[in-house]
């Protein structure tokens, strides 16, 4: 239990999703509440580890040490440790949690924060819009630091779950309702999230990222988001909006300010600035980009995008012109 | 040893009586349906809580174009079904009298009295079905269902009166008297949760 | 009434012998209506299935040995990883603990010759095969249900898993609740009408209270799962709406009806291993359980506030905090028949003289992981830390320590300790020794690091995992953990094989047992008793002047029923011998309706629906047969 309690300590400052490497402070009161309940197991499991030792060392003597054999001492004993014990113990974790910690680690009332984003959970990847604004972004979500930020989510087919461990616990994105959590990053940094419940065969590959910003750097983000598609300038450029509405792209995909209005897939209208695709599956990189519109179905099978059989050519002419969308 | 009763040497009418008056325990079968009827509860239960569960999640209820359900022909034809308990006590106690030929007629009398009451609520089932559909929506599914899942269990109890009747009609045993017995009780059991069914039918139109 | 008259205790033996014998071969097993073979059916069907659900597992734990790998596809993983859990909980554990050691022992303990319904009880089992079977044709088809044990909608709706997946899954799982709770109806029948005379309720071993407790528990769990299965049914066969918003539905309504089940299944797992952790520790300790009633209430009443907790699977859904915070409360207020009944434990190894043999052993592992097990479901009851980790390996981690530590640890410890009963010799000691710390670091090693990693924000059901997470170590002592903990079990299972052969012979009562089993022979006769055991206290094999009785009664002929294929039956709460019953034998009817109800299942699932609709009138059929020879004809 000990060995087990340092490794976890030293392994919580590892990984990138870690609930114990907490940048808020909803998700800090939840660790703290987690260590404390932690030592208090640990304690009672001690305990009782103990009680088992004493059994082994007197295994050939009957009854109890000091007490001798007593069925009124016994049942006494099980009688504290069974019950008063644990109601004390019990009583004291539901104050702390269930009233304490779980009121201060709320969904905000609606209204009370000063911005809002509303995510939409798809099979397998996220979509967020940004009430307000025309912004529209997917699979990266930015907000700005040190404030209190509303989400409200929802589901466009099967039920997701939202959760970002760094800064607050979990909410499931269910068809027919509108969930709500409290985001409010410490300080800017980049923080990943994962979609936890099971959604279907790429439920593995349906990350996302939530990028705390200074509140300036946050409103120039905004800001560029919520413009249209800057048009393509070189030839090649335009050889690949050409491609994109010509070949499937457009009936699936959104660049605003173009005819390309489908709903199905993510909006790409700033591609170029968002750091990875598909979910976090891949980096947004002249290497990956090309491989996966050419064969989508190589890196997350069973992902919603068809594979188009598409020329060496025409990849080359999509992909500069989507690189071309910051 | 020899003042304790064996059921097994109860094949006459009088002999399965006096075992039946002379036993203290509850036997076997009235143990048995007592768990059955309390496992069939707990699924008409859940029906009628996933029934209303549904009807709070909405507002329209039953939805707009689809007719409020008419209440008349339900609560009468559950009032039969209660009478038809009537006769299924009385066979009961017939036979326990050792009454096998009133046993006989008791029962033919609830059967009939119950496959009456089936007929007629598959007929208004059939009705409902060419109004609307179940799978237009929600309120029309859980309505169908719920009456359906009921009607499945008359229907039972009717395949449980024709072996009775088959029977009894060659004598009376311990064996078939504890049968009575456990049909009896399914019968009281399904007449009482078609009330609850039919109030949560009737429900939209009270 | 004819009246005994052989003198000889000999004779009547051999009358019993006579009247109990059963067919042999291939035919004797068809036919059988012996607790005792359809109990070791039950065994051998459910270890099989054990098998197949640890194969799943062993292949989730390849594929997730280290990062991006390839071994499963992602459809492939989801299949290993849903049929993993419905084969461990729905075709191992509650067959394994109901089926086999309830069916075997639970008669025996109570001194009776056979459960309440012999045929009903060989129906359950035909039932219960046919059931496993079906669910498996579905993944042999390739049509393996993939949408979670659990099987949340919408995405178990025919939009989103369009093949016969599904089906497979909930007709079979309404399949197989017919015969859980036929065997439970049957269980809590037979205990309330069969004790021996004499055994009045406060006589009753503890195992006894368990599997009464677990039994209640089935009666009321399985309808709200099956109601939410047949509501599935019709909407993705026929096209009914309940799950989906759309059309006026609601998903959570599925939630709410499997977990109103699922939670009180999980103490259905459990209670049995307390049973069977309360007939092991009074025999090893050589002395009787500390606090009795307390422990005999704290069984009966975990099994009714499990009905009350449901929601705390839920608390991530957004429901009204009122509402999970209720249910929070009664998720902590569980805990204390928990801890009563640890303690009773603990305390009684405390104070007795512990033998640390193998079944004790597990029993032991059993108390350790029980209670780590138990911690983390604690604090799943701390809603804001539960939506941290809900849904990660930390509960994958909590329901691994109390399904595999804390149910099927003592289910191996009893494999030991009835071993010699069942078979008539004993196992390797050593052996057994060594099996259980092997298995026991093995289930550490495969499980603890799974809190941590849960921890550190890895989901559950993902078929692979990104490189650089900060998981990878521990996944991979996570599946050498898996491949030590399959060769604990590995060795389980060849020390017992060996021993069936090669073992020693055991005698009736070679640990010292407390309750009525090894009263008589290992293996146990057809007839179980010569005599009906006397019984004054819940340690009745302790009692020796009692057992000194029944062997005068078997020369006297007291007590013997030997006119015929009879056990008595006696009331409810002070078993006062009331009646003889006679017993329906040998019958090829339970597995024949079993084959007949799997046909209305396979053509409704082929929707073929009038096929489906022949297979019932077939069904009908075989009722009025099986019912055409009453129980005194078949004598
Ligand atoms: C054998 C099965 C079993 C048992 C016995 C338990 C026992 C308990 N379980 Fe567990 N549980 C499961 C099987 C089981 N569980 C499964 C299968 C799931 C996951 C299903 C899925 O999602 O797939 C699950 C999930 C689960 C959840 C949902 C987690 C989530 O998905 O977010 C919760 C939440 O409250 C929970 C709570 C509890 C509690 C409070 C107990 C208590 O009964 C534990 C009581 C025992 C002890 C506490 C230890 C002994 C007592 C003491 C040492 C006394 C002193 C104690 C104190 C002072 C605290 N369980
Ligand atoms: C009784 C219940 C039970 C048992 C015993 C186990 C046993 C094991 N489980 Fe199981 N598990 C579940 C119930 C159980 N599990 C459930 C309900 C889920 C959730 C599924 C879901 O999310 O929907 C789950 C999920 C689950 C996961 C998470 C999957 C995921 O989220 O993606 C993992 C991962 O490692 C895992 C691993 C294991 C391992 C390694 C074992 C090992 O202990 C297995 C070891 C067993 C063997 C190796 C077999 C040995 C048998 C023999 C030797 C007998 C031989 C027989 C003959 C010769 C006839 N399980
Ligand atoms: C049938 C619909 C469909 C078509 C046609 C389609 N896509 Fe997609 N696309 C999707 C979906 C759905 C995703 C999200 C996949 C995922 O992450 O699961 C996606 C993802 C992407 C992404 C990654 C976006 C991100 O931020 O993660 C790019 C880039 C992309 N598509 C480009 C294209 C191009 C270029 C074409 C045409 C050659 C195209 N798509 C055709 C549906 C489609
Ligand atoms: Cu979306 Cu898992
Ligand atoms: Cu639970």
């Amino acid at each position: 239990m000990l060995i087990a309690a340092i490794a976890l300590g030293v392994a919580g400052c590892g990984g990138k999703q870690s609930t114990l490497d907490t940048h808020s402070t909803q998700s800090h009161d939840i660790r703290t509440l987690w260590w404390w309940m932690l030592v208090v197991a640990g304690i009672v499991f001690l305990g009782a580890i103990a009680m088992l030792t004493i059994g082994w060392i007197r295994r050939s003597r009957p009854g109890l040490p000091f007490f001798g054999q007593s069925e009124r001492v016994e049942t006494r004993l099980v009688v504290l440790f069974g019950m008063v014990i644990p109601v004390v113990v019990l009583v004291a974790l539901f104050f702390v949690a269930n009233v304490y910690v779980i009121g201060k680690t709320e969904p905000p009332k609606p209204g009370s924060t000063a911005m809002s984003v509303e995510v939409t959970g798809h099979q397998w990847w996220w979509e967020a819009h940004y009430p307000g604004t025309t912004a529209v972004t997917a699979n990266e979500i930015h907000i700005p630091a040190a404030t209190r930020v509303e989400v409200i989510g929802n589901t466009d087919d099967v039920i997701h779950s939202f959760w970002v461990p760094e800064l607050n616990r979990k909410i499931d994105l269910i068809p027919g309702r509108n969930n709500r959590l409290l985001l409010d990053a410490d300080s800017p940094g980049v923080y990943r999230g994962q979609c936890a419940e099971f959604c279907g065969l790429q439920h593995a590959h349906m990350s996302f990222e939530v990028i705390a910003q200074p509140p300036a750097q946050f409103r120039a983000w905004l800001q560029n988001m919520a413009a249209d598609a800057r048009p393509p300038t070189t030839p090649a450029e335009q050889a690949g909006q050409q491609d994109f509405m010509a070949d499937q792209c457009a009936s699936c995909h959104t660049i605003r300010g173009t005819a390309a209005q489908g709903q199905i897939g993510p909006d790409l209208t700033h591609l170029a600035s968002r750091s990875t695709i598909a979910a976090l599956t891949l980096p947004n990189d002249a290497e990956y980009l090309p491989r996966w519109i050419r064969d989508p179905q190589h890196f997350k099978p069973g992902n919603r995008m068809p594979g188009l059989n598409l020329s060496d050519q025409d990849v080359a002419a999509l992909v500069s012109y989507l690189r071309s969308l910051r | 040893m020899t003042d304790i009763p064996r059921s097994m040497e109860a094949t006459s009418g009088p002999a399965a009586a006096r075992v039946d008056a002379e036993r203290r325990t509850l036997p076997r079968g009235v143990w048995a349906i007592a768990l059955v009827i309390a496992t069939e509860f707990t699924l008409f239960a859940s029906l009628i809580a996933t029934y209303f569960y549904l009807r709070f999640r909405t507002d329209s209820w039953p939805p707009d174009g689809i007719p409020d359900p008419s209440v008349v022909m339900p609560l009468v034809l559950t009032g039969v079904l209660i009478v038809s308990t009537v006769p299924m006590a009385a066979a009961v106690r017939a036979a326990r009298a050792a009454r096998r030929r009133a046993a006989w007629w008791l029962v033919a009398l609830a059967a009939a009295i119950q496959g009456t009451y089936l007929g007629l609520q598959i007929h208004l089932f059939t009705d409902d079905f060419h109004r609307f559909s179940p799978s237009d929506d929600a309120y029309a599914s859980i309505y169908f269902t719920l009456l359906g899942v009921h009607h499945a269990h008359v229907a039972v109890g009717l395949v449980l009166d024709a072996w009775l009747l088959a029977v009894l009609a060659f004598g009376l045993t311990n064996y078939r008297l504890l049968a009575l017995r456990v049909a009896s009780y399914y019968w009281y059991f399904v007449a009482a949760i078609g009330v609850a069914v039919v109030f949560t039918q009737i429900y939209p139109s009270l | 009434m004819a009246t005994a008259a052989p003198s000889l205790a000999a004779d009547r033996l051999d009358r019993l012998s006579r009247i109990w014998r059963e067919r042999s071969g291939l035919v004797g097993w068809l036919t059988t209506t012996d607790h005792k073979r359809i109990g070791i059916l039950y065994f051998f069907t459910s270890l099989a299935f054990f098998g197949a659900g640890g194969v799943e597992a062993l292949l989730i734990r390849t594929q997730l040995l280290g990062p991006d790998q390839t071994v499963l596809s992602a459809d492939a993983f989801n299949k290993a990883m849903t049929m993993h859990g419905v084969t461990m909980i729905f075709l191992f554990v509650i067959p394994m603990s109901t089926g086999a050691f309830g069916n075997y022992l639970l008669p025996l303990m109570i001194g009776a010759r056979d459960m309440a319904f012999p045929r009903l009880n060989a129906l359950s089992y035909w039932i219960f095969l046919a059931s496993g079977i079906f669910l498996y044709v579905g993944l042999a088809s390739g049509d393996a249900p993939s949408a979670g044990w659990f099987n949340y909608v919408p995405l178990a709706s025919k939009t989103y898993s369009p093949g016969p997946g599904i089906d497979f899954y909930a007709l079979g799982l309404i399949f197989n609740a017919i015969s859980t709770t036929a065997a439970a109806i049957n269980f809590i029948v037979t205990i309330f009408n069969l004790r021996a005379p004499g055994m009045s309720l406060n006589r009753m071993p503890l195992f006894c209270f368990a599997f009464l407790a677990v039994s209640f528990a089935l009666v009321f769990a399985l309808p709200p799962l099956t109601c939410a299965l047949l509501l599935l049914e019709l909407q993705r066969l026929l096209g009914f709406h309940f799950y989906d918003v759309t059309a006026g539905g609601d998903p959570i309504l599925w939630q709410n009806l499997f977990w109103i089940f699922g939670h009180p299944e999980v103490y259905i797992i459990i209670l049995p291993a307390f049973g069977i952790a309360t007939a092991i520790i009074p025999t090893f300790t050589r002395r009787r359980m500390v606090a009795f009633p307390l422990v005999a209430l704290a069984e009966l009443l975990v099994a009714f506030i499990g009905f009350g907790v449901w929601v705390h699977h839920m608390f991530a859904v957004g429901l009204a905090t009122a509402t999970t915070v209720y249910f929070a409360a009664a998720s902590l207020i569980i805990v204390i028949p928990s801890g009563i009944q640890l303690f009773a434990w603990i305390t009684t190894i405390v104070t007795g003289t512990p033998r640390f043999k193998t079944p004790l052993l597990w029993i032991v592992g059993f108390i350790v992981l029980f209670m780590l097990g138990g911690l983390s479901g604690v604090a799943f009851a701390a809603i804001p830390f539960d939506q941290q980790v809900t849904d990660t390996y930390f509960v994958v981690a909590h329901f691994h320590y109390v399904i595999f530590g804390a149910a099927v640890f003592p289910i191996l410890g009893g494999m030991f300790y009835w071993f010699p009963k069942v078979t008539g010799r004993m196992y390797y000691e050593r052996w057994g020794q060594a099996s259980f710390w092997l298995t026991f670091a093995g289930m550490n090693l495969t499980f603890f690091p799974m809190h941590i990693v849960g921890l550190l924000g890895m989901p559950r059901r993902q078929y692979t995992y990104p490189a650089d997470m900060g998981w990878t170590g521990l996944n991979l002592l996570e599946s050498i953990g898996a491949y030590l903990l399959a060769a604990g079990l590995l060795m389980v299972v060849v020390n017992l094989a060996v021993s069936l052969f090669r073992g020693e012979r055991a005698g009736n009562d070679p640990f010292g047992g407390d309750t009525l089993e090894w009263a008589t022979t290992s293996p146990p006769p057809a007839y179980n008793f010569p005599v009906i055991p006397k019984v004054s206290s819940p340690y009745a094999m302790w009692d020796a002047e009692d057992r000194e009785e029944d062997a005068r009664n078997l020369e006297r002929g007291r007590r013997v029923l030997e006119q015929g294929h009879e056990t008595p039956s006696s009331t409810a709460v002070d078993a006062d011998w009331d009646e003889v019953l006679s017993m329906p034998s040998n019958s090829i009817w339970p597995p024949v309706l079993a084959l007949a109800m799997a046909g209305i299942f396979a053509f409704l699932l082929l929707k073929l629906w009038i096929v489906a609709g022949i297979f019932l009138l077939v069904c009908l059929a075989v009722l009025g047969a099986w019912h055409a020879r009453e129980p005194q004809e078949a004598a």
